[in-house]
C-alpha cells in the first residue's frame, strides 16, 4: 500500500514537472515561462515531501519549508526583472532576448 | 589579578567601535559621547590593572589558534613592564585626545565614522601593546595602519587628504614586508614567535643579523624612521586629534615599544644601523622644521626628530652600566614624548579652531593674550619638548644625550645638533604664533577654545609635561622599566642642553625682528634647501624612472608572449573551429534554445547514472 502510494506520488510529480519543462521549452512568454519553471520547482518539492512520508522522517519536509522561503526571495527578483525588462524593451518574449548571442 | 580584565581593556573600544560605526553614524553626538565613556572607561580600567600588577610580575593568557607543522600558532595577552608603561600612556593620552575631539569636531558632519575610527585605533593599539607575540602583534600592525589610513582621509572629499592616506599606507607596506618576513625567520630559527619563549631561546643562541634587520624594517615603516619617514609629514592631512594621538603619542610610538620588546634579537650590526639612522634623522629632521610655515607639519618634523633620537636611544644597546638598556631610554622618552607632544598637536588644534581653521604660522601671531589657557599649556610642553631641566622632556632626553655621549661615539654630535634644532624650532613656533601683533584677520579675531579642548591641555600639558615629570612620567609605571631611580650629574649633555636654550634665546628675539620669517629673509638658499622634501623626489624619480618601465616592461611580454601567442597562434587553430560550431549550436543567445541543451544535458546525465548509456 505505502510504495504504490510513494509511486503514485512520484508519478504526479514526474508529471508535473514534464508539463513545466515542455512549457519552458515551447512558450515564448516570459512570465508563461516563469510560471512553468515554478512548477518545476513544485513538482521537485512533491517528490521530496512524497520521500519523506514514505521514509518516516521529517527531512524532507523541514527542506521544503526552506524552498518555499527562498522560492519567495526568488520570485520576487525574477518578476522584478521581467517588469524591469518590460520597461526597456516593451515586450516580455523570450526569443527577443538575444543580447548574449552574436 | 587575572587575565580577564585584560580582555575587557581590550575589547571595550571594539564594541564602542562596532556600535559607533554600525548603528550610531547619524547620530554623532551620541557616538562622540559613546566612544569619549569608552576611552576614559579602558583609562580606569588600565590604572586599576596597572595598580594591581606587582613588581616584575607577568600575566599571561594564551590560546592555540592553529598549528604549521611542529609550530604551534599561538595568540594571547602579556602584561609585563614594558605593555604597562605603554598600557599607561596609551589608555591615558588617548582618553584625554577623545575628550578634546569633542570641541575640535562639534561642527562636523561625519562625526559617528571619525568616532568610530577613533575607537577602532584604541582597539588596534591595544592589541599591539596586550599582544603576547609577534603573530598577534603583526595583526594588529596591521590594523593599527589600517585605521591610520582611514582616520587621515576623514576629510576626503579634499583634494590632498586621500593621497596623504595612500602614501602612508604604502609606505608601511614596505616596512611590513620586511617586518613578516622577520616574523617567518623567527619561526623558522627558533620555531616559535612567544615573547617570552623567544628571550629564553635567544639568550641560548644569538639572533642572526638578518633577522634582526627584517624585524626592524617593521620598526622603520610604523615610526617613519628614515629612510621610510616621508609618510609622516603628509599624515598631518587629518584632523588634529588624529594628529595628536596616531601620527605623535601611540601609534608611531609603537615601532619603538616593539623594538624595546625584542631588543634581545637585535645584533650588535641591526643596533649599530639604529642608531645613526636615527641620530642622522634626528638632527636633519629637527632643521627641517625650521623651514615649515604649517604649524602641523612643523610639528611634524619635530615628531621625526624625536623619533629618531628614540631610534638612536634603541641603537645605544643593551649594555649602559647600571643595569641600565638603550631600550628602556627609548621607552622612556616614548613616555614623555608621547605626553609633552600630544599637548603640542592639541594645542596646534586649539589654536587652528580659535583662528577659524587657519594653520599658516606666518598668518598668526599675538594669540597669547587671546587664547591664555592655551598659551600656558602650549609653553609649558614646548618646554619640555626643549628639555628645560625638570621637566618631563628633560629627565629622558638628557638621558640619551648623556649615555650616547659615553658610549655612542660620533652620534652624540648628531644628536647635540637634534637639541639645538629643537630650541631653534621651538622658540620660532612661539615667538611666530603666540607672541607679537597678530598678522592676519584669522588671528585678531581668535579667541579661547570651550573647556572641553583646554581641559585636556591643561591635564596633559600643566599635568604631565610639567607636574609629574619631576617624578619621570608617572613614577610606578617608569620604575616598572628602570633599574634604578636615575642620577643626573653635570656633563656633556647639560652643557649640550645649555647651549641649546641659550640659542633658543636667541632665535626667541632675532624672529621678533622680522615680520615675516627670519630665516627665509636671511638665509633664502639654506631656507630652500631645508623645505624642499629629498626623499619626495628620490622616490618619484624611481617610480617614474625604474618602476614604471619594469611595469611596462611585464605589461609587454604580458600581451606580445601570453595574450599574442599562446591566446591568438597556439589556440588559434583547432579550438577556434570548436569554438564557432559551438557558438552556432549552443550560444545562439535564445533562452529557449538554451534551456533545450540544458534539458538534454540533464536527461543524459540521468541516463548515465541510471547506467542505461
Amino acid at each position: 500500500m505505502e510504495s504504490t502510494l510513494l509511486s503514485h506520488h512520484l508519478g504526479l510529480a514526474g508529471l508535473v514537472f514534464s508539463i513545466g519543462l515542455v512549457g519552458v521549452l515551447v512558450r515564448r512568454n516570459l512570465l508563461v515561462t516563469y510560471m512553468c519553471l515554478e512548477l518545476m520547482l513544485a513538482a521537485a518539492m512533491l517528490a521530496l515531501v512524497a520521500f519523506s512520508r514514505h521514509n518516516g522522517t521529517m527531512d524532507g519536509q523541514v527542506l521544503v519549508f526552506f524552498i518555499i522561503t527562498v522560492a519567495a526571495a526568488e520570485v520576487a527578483v525574477g518578476l522584478a526583472l521581467i517588469v524591469a525588462l518590460q520597461r526597456r524593451g516593451g515586450a516580455v518574449g523570450s526569443d527577443r532576448l538575444d543580447a548574449l548571442g552574436d | 589579578m587575572d587575565a580577564s580584565l585584560l580582555a575587557w581593556i581590550l575589547f571595550l573600544p571594539l564594541a564602542s567601535a562596532a556600535a559607533c560605526g554600525l548603528l550610531l553614524r547619524r547620530r554623532g553626538t551620541l557616538a562622540a559621547g559613546l566612544s569619549i565613556g569608552t576611552a576614559f572607561a579602558v583609562a580606569g580600567l588600565a590604572l586599576r590593572a596597572l595598580h594591581g600588577l606587582g613588581d616584575g610580575e607577568v600575566i599571561l593568557a594564551q590560546a592555540e589558534i592553529g598549528r604549521l607543522g611542529e609550530t604551534a600558532l599561538r595568540v594571547g595577552l602579556r602584561l609585563d613592564g614594558h605593555a604597562a608603561l605603554m598600557l599607561f600612556v596609551v589608555t591615558f593620552v588617548g582618553a584625554w585626545i577623545h575628550l578634546f575631539s569633542w570641541g575640535y569636531m562639534r561642527e562636523d558632519g561625519a562625526r559617528g565614522r571619525f568616532f568610530a575610527g577613533l575607537s577602532l585605533f584604541m582597539f588596534a593599539i591595544l592589541g599591539i601593546v596586550l599582544a603576547d607575540g609577534l603573530l598577534m602583534t603583526f595583526a594588529f600592525w596591521e590594523l593599527v595602519g589600517f585605521c591610520s589610513y582611514l582616520l587621515i582621509s576623514h576629510y576626503w572629499d579634499t583634494g590632498f587628504a586621500p593621497p596623504a592616506a595612500k602614501k602612508a599606507f604604502i609606505v608601511n607596506r614596505v616596512g611590513d614586508l620586511g617586518f613578516i618576513l622577520g616574523i617567518a625567520m623567527c619561526l623558522s630559527t627558533y620555531g616559535t614567535a612567544d615573547f617570552g619563549e623567544l628571550a629564553a631561546k635567544a639568550a641560548v643562541e644569538p639572533a642572526p643579523a638578518l633577522l634582526g634587520f627584517l624585524l626592524l624594517c617593521g620598526f622603520i615603516g610604523k615610526s617613519a624612521q628614515f629612510p621610510l619617514h616621508v609618510w609622516l609629514t603628509d599624515a598631518m592631512a587629518g584632523p588634529t586629534p588624529v594628529s595628536a594621538l596616531i601620527h605623535a603619542a601611540t601609534m608611531v610610538a609603537a615601532g619603538v615599544f616593539l623594538m624595546a620588546r625584542i631588543d634581545f634579537l637585535l645584533a650588535p650590526e641591526v643596533l649599530q644601523l639604529c642608531l645613526w639612522s636615527g641620530a642622522g634623522m634626528a638632527a636633519l629632521a629637527g632643521l627641517c622644521a625650521l623651514a615649515q610655515t604649517d604649524i602641523k607639519r612643523s610639528l611634524a618634523y619635530s615628531t621625526l626628530a624625536h623619533l629618531g633620537i628614540m631610534g638612536a636611544a634603541l641603537g645605544l644597546g643593551p649594555d649602559l652600566g647600571g643595569g641600565l638598556t638603550g631600550a628602556q631610554l627609548a621607552l622612556l622618552h616614548m613616555t614623555t614624548h608621547a605626553f609633552f607632544k600630544a599637548t603640542l598637536f592639541l594645542g596646534a588644534g586649539s589654536v587652528i579652531h580659535g583662528c577659524h581653521h587657519e594653520q599658516d604660522m606666518l598668518r598668526m601671531g599675538g594669540l597669547a593674550r587671546r587664547m591664555p589657557l592655551t598659551f600656558a599649556a602650549f609653553l609649558a610642553a614646548t618646554l619640555s619638548n626643549c628639555a628645560v631641566p625638570f621637566l618631563a622632556g628633560w629627565y629622558s632626553k638628557d638621558a640619551i644625550l648623556e649615555a650616547a655621549h659615553t658610549s655612542g661615539g660620533a652620534a652624540f654630535a648628531l644628536l647635540a645638533v637634534a637639541a639645538v634644532a629643537t630650541c631653534l624650532y621651538s622658540a620660532r613656533m612661539i615667538r611666530l604664533v603666540f607672541l607679537g601683533e597678530p598678522r592676519a584677520e584669522g588671528a585678531r579675531e581668535a579667541h579661547e577654545s570651550p573647556w572641553t579642548m583646554t581641559l585636556p591641555l591643561v591635564v596633559l600639558g600643566l599635568g604631565y609635561s610639567v607636574v609629574a615629570g619631576t617624578y619621570l612620567g608617572l613614577p610606578e609605571a617608569a620604575a616598572r622599566i628602570l633599574p634604578a631611580p636615575m642620577e643626573f650629574h653635570l656633563g656633556a649633555a647639560s652643557a649640550v642642553g645649555l647651549v641649546a636654550l641659550a640659542l633658543g634665546l636667541v632665535a626667541l628675539v632675532l624672529y621678533g625682528r622680522s615680520s615675516g620669517d627670519a630665516l627665509r629673509d636671511r638665509a633664502p638658499r639654506l631656507h630652500g634647501i631645508l623645505e624642499r622634501r629629498w626623499m619626495d623626489g628620490l622616490y618619484d624619480g624611481y617610480v617614474a624612472k625604474v618602476q614604471q618601465p619594469a611595469a611596462e616592461l611585464v605589461a609587454f611580454l604580458d600581451l606580445a608572449l601570453i595574450n599574442g601567442l599562446a591566446g591568438k597562434v597556439l589556440a588559434g587553430g583547432v579550438p577556434a573551429l570548436l569554438g564557432a560550431a559551438s557558438r552556432r549550436l549552443f550560444h545562439a543567445g535564445s533562452v529557449r534554445a538554451t534551456a533545450a541543451w540544458f534539458a538534454l544535458g540533464a536527461l543524459l546525465l540521468i541516463a548515465l547514472l541510471m547506467g542505461l548509456l
